[in-house]
């Protein structure tokens, strides 16, 4: 148990392909960083807040990570390090304990002594507190996970606080990811009003100096760093708005900026061949999929209710089979993709498994054997239902624009015909009933995006793959948007929900996975790797998967 | 019945005049030869749409990955594109697309604007006033935004879709053009004339002033197919616009951006059909304007 | 006409208050919402989006969220952006100076160009000039502005590495006029052409119109000097047309060119709208509609009175 409670996080290290000169710690070590210098940085989203509590985009992380710090951080390895606490409390050093029952959590966190914001005011173990309840309290903030298991917290001295959870909350190292100043904010009636959206204050590396809106955010150097004067190593990192990923790739070339966030795969070959230009390419956990419906297309269907061609598990393997995913990536990621197997595909409990490859012959055989018979136009049909699809993802999206018409194609000539008929990320996205997203309604056939499981694949899960999570008219909440059902995969999901038991979990979840796999009801794409790229002359860049690559900005330096 | 035997030598009379007017206004037209090149490139490229399955041997939508970006050569005389799709097929189709959207959503937006305008301007008042209110209400609408909403609600862009939505969205120029031209005529010494030897409204506005708001109208009509073209484009390039695989001008070219520098040839194709298409209707409407226009003299 | 703007002014009211309902409900009766941005965060429970729904009023009857949107908005507290929780007063604030630095450049360079250009032409009619210019129209006119936007970009920001490739200043740099006119060519130059090119059109159709008309004839029988002709009697004429055309410019001026300010990543009101648009911020949405209509309602005032200036027939009651 005490075991199991730490590496809850940590696993088997992922493979890290670094193309291009990747950075390594070696190199970094060896030559000695110069001080001073300005890194400018382009990003082509630009960070509607800066708040950690509001936030909800990739790009805030990306420009946060350089101002505000948590408890704890991750390593590549998916493991918990000690940030501003002494160390990471576990079951081992005494920091967690469970309560006599075994139904409750404390967890003990010391601050390291002497740390200040960038204000200078000391940060003490009040912050932690003030973190959770404003968390609680503020009714804009994003998600309260976590905070919502907390039941109190104490503050025996200045420099520790005892959390107590009342429950098991496993990734309960991860949860004060982000401190918030009580000394700053606690007079505040509604800090969404304040200027600390804007310029929130950290104890970071560096300081928030000026946010021009749609235009660039300044970070200066933070001279009350736990890490000064070494620390860091630049004087000023200036992050740019552009419009799009092709200006950012094109100001990189002409050596407008340093550094560029999120290159997409299909600027990888010309970024490659770019003179004075580094890409860092790191797997990340995120898979892109092709879900299907199993249930009827029509708003808040029956779950029980069969679609008229997806119903039949012929037509959904059929599908799998006349993907060529091997050649997509190829051809369309540039090679920079890995083909995906399951929602789970980093971490302690990634699924090995896989799924078929490409083998046309194979999905007319297994359509023919089903019954359905091509008709004069190539088109099959049975039982007077035509074989005809549609097939939605976000609007505007060329990578996936242009998978789907491949796909079109060769799902075609098995005799299949897909119609596109894609919507703004604003609807399919929604996650909303209200706002007419059509995979909760479930108003779709078949309907591609990217999902991101947690450190913990728990709520991944669980909340997309048990049958009780089937969003209906009555409780919209589920994400289980195929409509998937099977008892035993419940089951391995409940079990899997009420163990410590890693080695348990990790079989329950697998067990789950390839019942899901076995019912052919996602096509599992691939898993999207982070793709950024910088200028040679910045140096000190560390790749690491569940992080952004600004994670450890403070190590960055301009080689002269 | 007494009058008919008044009425038919009117009638002939007028016809008369009018085959001359036409035939002269023919030979104007013909004189303009931008304006005949322009005719005939159109009508090569229409005809040439027409029959896209009959001129080329390949489907529009056959993506081959493993002849991704072929240059021009003999056997895909523009090269294939991103998906490995045959460039000269994929115009072909496009150029359906493409020219129906201009000159469908000019129809729909000059029969409006001109039928707004037309009542506006001759019979002012509170019509007018009402009409040019919802104008600038029509105007204050982000065309973009109801872009959207129509997209979402008729589940993705269809030629028309995209005809209806820019056609509908469009018309408030002309409006305006042909208003101030009914304002600024209505009051004029011929149309007085016309109304005291007791010509009604209907052949007052058809007969004596929509004639002389006709240049306004051709000009704004050609800049208007244009235009339609050019949006069909400016929405592929906001995400908004006819969903893959059916190809147009405007969504090749957009997803050739991305590509500019490593296949040229994607890009170049589609952006030189829009151009050709839309000068060739520029210098109609050019054309048009010149043979139309009796007051007007061909000078040196 | 001092009672006609007035009439006007006061009319504009009731229209402003049915944009402002008709914005509302084309906006409510749009698919999609606010909330999506927070599908990436595998966290986010429908407790959290229930809260948050809460929390931006969106799960009030749309009577009431319209009314109190119109209540705060006439008492100037136009709300705050659901995704940067800024006032949409002062996110409005920061966005637009860029847009009007932006486009009153793209205005005063357009009128500048377009009317001796337009004039020469019609005057000119079918000479070398002419047929360049027209040509050069034409070419403009047939290119979309986003391909045109790019391809100065490729040409003399990526090729030539002449002028930058976006932005409105080098980041970090301390303000130099000279670097600001370089940022400022390219986006003024892909919206000025292909806006150039319209008005020339207009101007040159509604010129040669003009010129072949009785009192610009009996102007020159009268033996008034050709310039004195076309200047003062035959543009004076034939500016109305264009009039339209440039007072329907002007909300542009302030909403910004959105194609415009996307690619070259201007930090307008084009790209405010836009941002907004595709996060579903109402309230963000709702203050831009209300600010372009108030101004379009105003462009068309301005239009119709400088027609009683420039046409003299034209009375208003």
């Amino acid at each position: 148990m005490a075991v199991g409670l730490v590496i809850a996080g940590c696993g088997q290290p992922p493979p890290v392909t670094g193309t291009s000169p990747a950075p390594s710690a070696s190199a970094s070590a060896a030559a000695s960083p110069t001080r001073g210098g300005t890194a400018i940085i382009a990003i082509w989203q630009e960070p509607s807040t800066l708040a950690a509590h509001y936030a909800n985009q990739t790009v805030t992380d990306v420009v946060n990570f350089g101002v505000i710090e948590g408890l704890t951080s991750t390593t590549t390895d998916g493991e918990y390090v000690p940030n501003l606490a002494k160390s990471v409390p576990t079951v081992a050093n005494g920091g967690a304990k469970l309560s006599a029952d075994g139904k409750k959590l404390d967890v003990t966190w010391e601050l390291k002594p002497g740390i200040k914001w960038s204000d200078g005011t000391p940060l003490t173990s009040a912050d932690i507190k003030y973190t959770w309840e404003i968390w609680m309290k503020d009714p804009k903030t994003n998600s309260r996970t976590g905070f919502s298991e907390i039941e109190s917290i104490d503050l025996p001295n200045e420099l520790t606080a005892v959390v107590h959870y009342k429950s098991v909350y496993a990734p309960y190292p991860n949860n004060f990811f982000s401190l918030m100043p009580k000394a700053l904010l606690e007079k505040e009636a509604d800090i969404s009003k304040t200027d600390y959206v804007r310029r929130p204050l950290g104890t970071g590396p560096f300081k928030v100096t000026e946010f021009k809106a749609g235009d660039s955010i300044t970070l200066e150097k933070n001279t009350n760093y736990r890490g000064a004067p070494d620390k860091p190593y630049l004087d000023k990192i200036i992050f740019k708005s552009v419009p799009s990923s092709q200006v950012a790739l094109a100001q990189l070339q002409a050596g407008e900026v340093s550094a560029m966030w999120n290159l997409t795969e299909a600027q990888t070959p010309d970024a490659e061949k770019m003179a004075g230009v580094a890409l860092q390419v790191v797997p990340g956990p995120t898979v892109e999929r092709i879900e299907l419906n199993t249930a009827q297309n029509k708003e808040n269907p029956d779950p029980n209710s069969v679609h008229p061609v997806l119903g039949d598990i012929a037509v959904r393997k059929a599908l799998l089979y006349a993907t060529p995913k091997q050649q997509v990536i190829d051809k369309l990621l540039f090679g920079k993709a890995k083909a995906g197997s399951s929602p789970v595909s980093q971490g302690w409990a990634a699924y090995k498994g896989t799924q078929e490859g490409y083998d046309p012959a194979k999905a007319n055989t297994t359509l023919d054997q089903a019954g359905w018979v091509k008709g004069s136009d190539g088109i099959r049909s049975k039982g007077g239902v035509r074989a005809s699809l549609t097939y939605a993802t976000t609007t505007g999206d060329q990578l996936r624009e242009r998978v789907q018409q491949v796909l079109l194609d060769e799902w075609k000539a098995v005799g299949i015909e897909v119609k596109i008929q894609n919507q703004p990320s604003a609807v399919l996205l929604s996650g909303s009933c209200a706002s007419k997203d059509p995979r909760k309604l479930g108003t779709f056939d078949m309907v591609m995006y990217a999902s991101t499981p947690a450190i913990d694949p728990h709520s991944t899960v669980a909340s997309r793959y048990h049958s009780k999570q089937i969003p209906t008219a009555a409780d919209c909440s589920g994400q289980n948007y195929t409509r998937f059902k099977n008892p035993d995969a419940d089951k391995a999901i409940e079990e899997a929900g009420a163990t410590l038991d890693l080695e348990k979990r990790k079989a329950a979840y697998n067990t789950a996975i390839k019942l899901l796999n076995d019912a052919y009801v996602i096509i599992w794409m691939y898993d999207r790797a982070n793709i950024d790229a910088r200028r040679t002359e910045l140096q000190g860049w560390q790749p690491n998967v569940w992080q952004r690559f600004t994670w450890n900005v403070q190590d960055w330096y301009l080689k002269k | 019945m007494a009058t008919k035997s008044v009425a038919v030598p009117v009638a002939l009379r007028r016809s008369t005049a009018e085959r001359s007017q036409w035939s002269m206004a023919l030979e104007r037209f013909r004189a303009h030869r931008p304006a005949v090149i322009g005719l005939v490139v159109l009508a090569v490229l229409s005809v040439l749409s027409l029959l896209a399955p009959i001129v080329s041997p390949y489907d529009p939508d056959k993506t081959q990955l493993l002849a991704l970006y072929e240059p021009p050569s003999l056997t895909h005389p523009f090269g294939t594109d991103d998906l490995g799709r045959d460039l000269a097929t994929r115009i072909l189709y496009g150029g359906r697309v493409s020219l129906s959207v201009g000159l469908l959503a000019v129809t729909v937006a000059v029969s409006i604007g001109t039928l707004v305008g037309v009542v506006a301007g001759y019979y002012g008042g509170w019509i007018d006033s009402l009409l040019m209110r919802f104008v600038d209400m029509m105007y204050s609408f982000p065309r973009l935004f109801l872009l959207i909403l129509f997209g979402v609600f008729f589940k993705g862009m269809t030629v028309g879709v995209i005809v209806l939505v820019l056609g509908v969205l469009s018309w408030m120029t002309t409006s305006r053009l042909v208003r101030a031209t009914f304002l600024s005529l209505k009051s004029r010494e011929f149309v007085e004339a016309a109304r005291c030897i007791g010509a009604g409204d209907r052949r007052i506005i058809v007969r004596h002033i929509l004639p002389n708001s006709l240049a306004p109208i051709i000009v704004a009509a050609t800049l208007g197919v244009a235009a339609a073209i050019i949006a069909e484009s400016t929405l592929s390039f906001l995400g908004l616009g006819i969903q893959p695989p059916t190809p147009s001008w405007g969504n090749m070219l957009n997803h050739a951006t991305t590509d500019m520098d490593k296949a040229p040839w994607i890009a170049f194709f589609p952006g030189f059909f829009i151009f050709l298409a839309v000068v060739s209707i520029n210098f109609i409407g050019d054309g048009l304007r010149d043979a139309l226009d009796p007051r007007h003299v061909i000078r040196g | 006409m001092g009672r006609y703007v007035t009439r006007r002014l006061l009319q504009a009211l009731p229209l402003l208050f049915a944009i402002s309902v008709a914005s509302f409900a084309i906006l409510k009766a749009t698919p999609g919402g606010p909330l999506a941005a927070y599908e990436g965060n595998p966290d986010f429970t429908e407790a959290d989006r229930q809260r948050l729904e809460h929390a931006f009023g969106l799960d009030q009857p749309l009577p009431i969220q319209y009314l109190s949107w119109l209540g705060s908005f006439l008492k100037l507290d136009w709300g705050y952006s659901f995704s940067s929780h800024q006032p949409v007063l002062t996110l409005i604030g920061e966005r637009l100076p860029n847009t009007i630095y932006l486009m009153g450049t793209v205005f005063v360079v357009v009128l500048l160009l377009a009317i001796p250009i337009g004039v020469l032409t019609a005057v000119r009619q079918y000479s070398v000039f002419d047929h360049v210019v027209t040509g050069a129209t034409f070419t403009f006119l047939s290119t979309p502005t986003f391909w045109l936007g790019l391809l100065l970009i490729i040409l003399f920001g990526l090729q030539l590495r002449w002028l930058p490739l976006g932005g409105m200043a080098t980041p970090g740099a301390p303000f130099e006029l000279g670097d600001r006119l370089r940022h400022l060519v390219l986006p003024v130059a892909t919206i000025a052409l292909v806006q150039l090119g319209s008005h020339v059109r207009y101007l040159r159709a509604s010129m040669l119109e003009t010129i072949g008309q009785d009192y610009v004839r009996t102007a020159r029988a009268k033996g008034l000097a050709e310039r004195v002709v076309v200047m003062r009697h035959a543009l004076k004429n034939a500016a109305i047309p264009l009039v339209t055309v440039v007072a329907l410019d002007v909300p542009e001026l302030f909403v910004g060119a959105l194609v415009t300010e996307q690619i070259f990543g201007w930090p307008g009101m084009g790209r405010l709208f836009w941002d907004a648009a595709t996060r579903s911020d109402y309230p963000v949405l709702q203050g831009i509609l209300a600010v372009s209509s108030t101004l379009i309602v105003l462009a068309n005032l301005l239009a119709d009175v400088m027609y009683g200036y420039l046409d003299p027939r034209i009375r208003y009651s």
